[in-house]
């Protein structure tokens, strides 16, 4: 990562957002899915975003996890500016940092259980026992240490998603990025994941960001924001932390 | 080691995931190799069974001294032997016999007349003689003949058999006096000829006091070439001195344009399968476009993701270079006689050898050679797809329904890049040629092929502009063009490599048709000028295999006499034809009564009338040379050729510059006065007679044979052809010179077909979604059928109109920039109609049956899996 950037450093935030728009050309017409977004969110939160499709939830968790770039804006990510971040440096982050659960799992298919979990460890360049030892760590953490050596077209939806988020968490991350982690599960999955999940958050010094149609699964965070035309709205406490619940 | 093992698991996990393709792939990438395997292991083979014959033959010898069609006084040897810095000068005689099979012609024998008393232990072979024999009465006796091991096996032959052989128009018997082994037991060429003492060989042959060559061993403190120049002062000025090596290199230099005509034919194949594998990378980008979302989301870099795809290609070649490289040496088995044939025929006789290379590490060499072609095919058909790869937008490529390529191809720059690309064809067309070979011809065909391609993409895309700007078509058959239309045109990328490899298929396919079609025309037009006489006798060997060896293809002038009082002969020439050095080339000369000849025929003159020039060659001692020999030594009519005879060297004006597809290697022609003044040469090698008006042909032809039957004491019946036979054959022959092209060429075209069920098969689980949706809202599976196959027509007729613009401008190159500066002939071009239809309907329905089974396949997709994929 740039020299330059190590300066500024915010020690308090894991993510932090000043202004941050994103606008996609379609054509002759210019499309804002972001707008001039300013947030922060501390380590070890765990922040869930609400609204409606097409208000820039997902475009928000694109760019945080630096699957895509901002048109204007600053962003922080573990107090770096990553303005300048190259290809290459969102591709350390998101070996080092960042973990990313996606609705639609994205497992491998042509994987096992264990091999897609293995995977981000290995592109890291990591190998020998401590891979095996962390993955199936992270596969007991999930629950799927007997269904290992299955591939995902032999899998459930739930645990489809439990193998992503065992993946996600394979490395260590230190921000999970969960879009839509229950889109495409039934409800009882959908509790198991987002109680998981939160355990995650306990656990340890995680940060999550979970993006949702579900006002269920977002009762899960700490807080809720929400979006609406790229913007966001309102940030209100989890009905799970003020007990109203 | 992570990153291999990623790799490996990858790799794995996508070749097992789609086995069809990636067989599909392999099988094109193998095709591609086999071709160019086969045609190098074939003509490298050919080459090295002559220069192995050479060698083995000559043994320790340093310098040949040689007489070529003519042969040698004996009485030489003895001035040669007193030429100081020789060790040993031994006589020799190479001539061919035929064996005779209950009294049909058989298998072609090659006879080395050899001291054998003094030579028995220097050539590097050893006799297996009976234990109760005289070894040296068995030697020398006049019938002793020593058969080389493989042979003897094959003709099922052995020590005290006898054999019926067949010299010239003479038939003997000999008698197999033991069998030859060359002193290792290794395969070699002493295998495949027979041996006899040169005294018997001389009687044999009808050589009496001569000989075709005299072997010398310099003395190893004397310089070759020293030693050659001394030769020279004592041997007559028409009498070669060489090393045995320089005839290998004549004939590689002879057969070099032939070699390599070939071998750039043989590329096309790995050309196409380079587009193949293009296809394979293009479309397994396109289909894992998700997976490479996960990869960037989870941590792999760009350029690993390039590497990646690469691996995958180079896994590929190596696969289709493993199975390609054991499929051309198979192939190469069939080819070597093919190749050898060919060069025999329009060159110099080779056999085709006991194929002993087939065993030895040049095997390895060849498998080796293949894989790392079709590695380097597979590395660069996948680069392009690789890098697109490596540039996918992560978040593109993991939202929902987005499988089609994120950059967008620029059609128009590519297409103007095409324009230029032709346009360099075009100059490089007019560049002359470097070293003898059309290098720049070559690459002006590559520019040509490339250019069109790269405007395959723009043609797909503005075809389909067009249909959407015209008149919409109605009803559901018109909505399913239009749709198929519509999904070709959105990836032209894709698809234009696809029509592209189509494209380059057929192009060569119409090319290499129009070009022998035109060469065939030409060849016809040329004999129904030229071959006019009505029967020609000639020696009984005269069309079959390989002769070598003056005897086997000489009839004797006395026959003339005999053939002129048959009834119903109106005039008979006598026609002979041996080859000379003229200028370092290897030239026919042609003897005969010109006067007869310009009255009766007439050759082709490139100026002029062939019946004024003709008269005016025997007033004034001329010659009138081929078009390939004027242009390869720079001469012109009215200049003069400077030839070295048996009188020593003569200039001779050259009156005329006619057309001749006979010979490669050049032709010229006197009068036989003049010929027979300077060589003292009696021969003749066939007799063209013409017949009077109104003589039944075939009543004329059984009273030449009974007429020379009576002549001539212990006399095979010669050759006695008719006109019509003789042009026959020598069609017969210009078709088996381009048996082996069409071969190449249906490789090509096979691998292009492959690439076509490759896109299809690739359109169709792109669209499996869509054909879901489609089957949801009612359509049929008969309708899926048409939509898929709508796509394939279209690519098709893309694919074929430049196909055919191609073959058209490739069948230019070829006849008048490639050909001709390779074999220096002139071919007037035609345009074969119907055998274009044939093949523009050939490639039309191979698309179609390409495009059927994949159409079936989408047809038969269930559809609630299909609407499941999102």
């Amino acid at each position: 990562m740039h020299q330059e950037s190590q300066k500024l450093r915010f020690p308090g935030d894991m993510v932090k957002l000043v202004q941050l728009s994103k606008t996609y050309e379609r054509g002759e017409a210019a499309v804002a899915a972001l707008h001039e977004v300013s947030l922060d969110v501390g380590r070890g939160e765990f922040c869930a975003f609400v609204g409606p499709s097409g208000c820039g939830k997902s475009t928000l968790l694109n760019l945080v996890g630096g699957l895509d770039r901002p048109s204007s804006g600053e962003f922080y990510l573990d107090g770096r500016a990553t303005t300048t971040f190259a290809s290459n440096d969102w591709t350390m982050a998101r070996r080092e940092l960042i973990g990313i659960v996606f609705q639609a799992f994205h497992l491998v298919p042509g994987l096992t259980a264990l091999e897609n979990v293995a995977l981000p460890l290995m592109l890291r360049g990591d190998g020998g026992r401590s891979v095996a030892q962390r993955v199936e760590e992270v596969l007991e953490l999930v629950h799927m240490g007997h269904r290992k050596h299955h591939r995902p077209g032999e899998l459930s939806g739930g645990e489809q998603q439990r193998i992503a988020i065992a993946r996600a968490l394979a490395h260590r991350p230190k921000l999970l990025l969960a879009d839509e982690p229950t889109g495409n599960l039934d409800s009882h999955q959908g509790t198991e994941i987002m109680t998981l999940i939160r355990s995650l958050t306990k656990a340890g010094d995680v940060t999550v960001l979970l993006v949702t149609h579900s006002q269920t699964a977002a009762q899960c965070a700490d807080y809720i924001w929400t979006m609406q035309d790229g913007r966001l709205v309102s940030r209100a406490p989890s009905p799970a932390l003020t007990g109203v619940a | 080691m992570a990153w291999l093992k990623v790799i490996a698991l990858l790799l794995l996990s996508h070749m097992t995931q789609r086995p069809f393709r990636t067989g599909l792939t392999i099988v094109g990438v193998a095709l591609g190799v086999a071709a160019s395997v086969a045609v190098r292991t074939a003509n490298v083979e050919v080459l090295h069974s002559f220069e192995q014959a050479v060698l083995t033959v000559a043994g320790p010898t340093t310098l040949e001294v040689s007489g070529g069609d003519f042969g040698l006084d004996e009485q030489l040897i003895v001035k040669v032997r007193e030429v100081p810095g020789l060790a040993s000068a031994a006589p020799v005689i190479v001539q061919t016999a035929v064996r005779l099979d209950a009294g049909q012609p058989g298998g072609a024998l090659q006879v080395i007349g050899l001291d054998l008393l003094a030579e028995f232990d220097s050539r590097g072979f050893r006799v297996m003689q009976g234990q109760d024999d005289n070894p040296l009465a068995d030697l020398l006796k006049a019938d002793s003949l020593y058969l080389g091991r493989k042979l003897a096996a094959e003709w099922h032959l052995e020590r005290g058999s006898t054999i019926q052989l067949q010299v010239g128009a003479r038939q003997v018997q000999a008698r197999i006096a033991g069998v030859i082994q060359d002193r290792s037991d290794r395969v070699s060429s002493w295998d495949h000829v027979a041996i006899m003492d040169i005294a018997a060989a001389q009687v044999l042959f009808g050589m009496v006091g001569k000989l075709d060559r005299i072997d010398l061993v310099t003395s190893p403190e004397v310089e070759i070439e020293a030693a050659a120049q001394a030769v020279r002062a004592v041997v007559p000025p028409h009498v070669a001195v060489e090393r045995p090596a320089s005839r290998t290199r004549q004939v590689e230099q002879m057969v070099r344009a032939f070699r390599l005509n070939l071998t750039v034919l043989s590329w096309v194949g790995l050309l196409v399968g380079m587009f193949l594998i293009y296809n394979t990378m293009a479309f397994a980008v396109a289909q894992r476009r998700r997976e490479i979302g996960i990869y960037r989301a989870i941590g792999m870099t760009e350029s690993r993701v390039a590497w990646l795809f690469l691996a995958e290609a180079v896994l590929f070649g190596l696969l289709g270079g493993i199975v390609g490289s054991v499929g051309g040496i198979l192939l190469a088995q069939k080819l070597v006689t093919l190749v050898s044939r060919t060069i025999s025929d329009l060159y110099t006789p080779v056999s085709q050898g006991s194929a002993s290379w087939f065993d030895s590490a040049e095997l390895w060499q060849a498998s080796v050679e293949g894989i790392l072609i079709g590695c380097l095919v597979s590395m660069i058909g996948a680069i392009g797809p690789s890098l697109d790869a490596s540039r996918t937008a992560t978040v593109r490529a993991l939202a929902p329904g987005d499988y089609e390529s994120s950059r967008q191809l620029r059609v128009g720059g590519l297409a103007a890049g095409g324009i230029g690309l032709l346009v360099l064809a075009g100059l490089l067309a007019f560049a002359g040629p470097l070293g003898g070979v059309p290098i720049l011809g070559y690459l002006a065909t590559f520019c040509l092929l490339a250019g069109l391609s790269c405007l395959a993409p723009f043609c797909i895309t503005g075809w389909k502009k067009r249909t959407l700007q015209g008149e919409r078509p109605a009803g559901i058959q018109g909505a399913m063009r239009e749709i198929a239309v519509e999904h070709a045109a959105r990836n032209p990328g894709r698809n234009g490599v696809t029509v592209s490899a189509l494209m380059v298929g057929l192009a060569i396919m119409i090319g290499v048709l129009i070009m022998v079609r035109s060469f065939r025309h030409t060849v016809e037009v040329w004999i129904n000028e030229t071959v006019i006489a009505d029967i020609v006798v000639a020696p009984s060997t005269w069309l079959r295999e390989a002769n070598s060896g003056s005897g086997a293809k000489s009839l004797p002038a006395g026959w003339r006499d005999v053939l002129t009082t048959i009834p119903g002969v109106a005039e008979v020439d006598t026609y002979r034809d041996v080859r000379v050095e003229v200028k370092g080339q290897r030239v026919a000369i042609v003897s005969r009564d010109l006067r007869l000849h310009a009255r009766r025929s007439q050759y082709l003159v490139r100026q002029g009338n062939s019946t004024d020039l003709l008269n005016q060659a025997v007033d004034s001692g001329g010659v009138v040379v081929s078009e390939v020999l004027a242009n390869r030594l720079g001469i012109r009519e009215g200049q003069s050729l400077e030839i070295m005879t048996r009188q020593g060297a003569k200039s001779f004006p050259v009156v005329g510059v006619f057309y001749d597809y006979a010979t490669d290697g050049g032709k010229l022609v006197m009068d036989r006065g003049l010929y027979q003044s300077l060589w003292q040469d009696e021969l003749v090698t066939v007799f063209p007679i013409y017949l009077n008006d109104g003589a039944d042909r075939e009543q004329v032809r059984q009273a030449i044979a009974g007429g020379l039957e009576q002549a001539q004491d212990r006399t095979l019946p010669p050759l006695i052809i008719s006109n019509g036979e003789l042009r026959k054959e020598i069609l017969d022959i210009f078709d088996r010179t381009f048996l082996l092209t069409y071969v190449l060429e249906a490789i090509a075209v096979i691998i292009a077909m492959l690439g076509i069920v490759n896109t299809l098969v690739t359109s169709v689980l792109e669209r499996r979604r869509e054909f879901a949706t489609l089957r949801a809202i009612g359509g049929s599976e008969g309708q899926i059928r048409q939509l898929v196959l709508w796509e394939a027509a279209y690519l098709g007729v893309v694919g074929i109109a430049l196909g055919l613009v191609g073959g058209g401008l490739l069948s230019l190159l070829l006849i008048k920039v490639i050909n001709k500066q390779s074999f220096g002939w002139t071919i007037q071009m035609i345009l074969p109609f119907g055998a274009l239809a044939q093949a523009v309907g050939l490639a039309a329905v191979a698309t179609l049956v390409a495009g059927y089974f994949p159409a079936r396949w989408a047809a038969q997709q269930p559809v609630v899996e299909g609407l499941r994929e999102e």
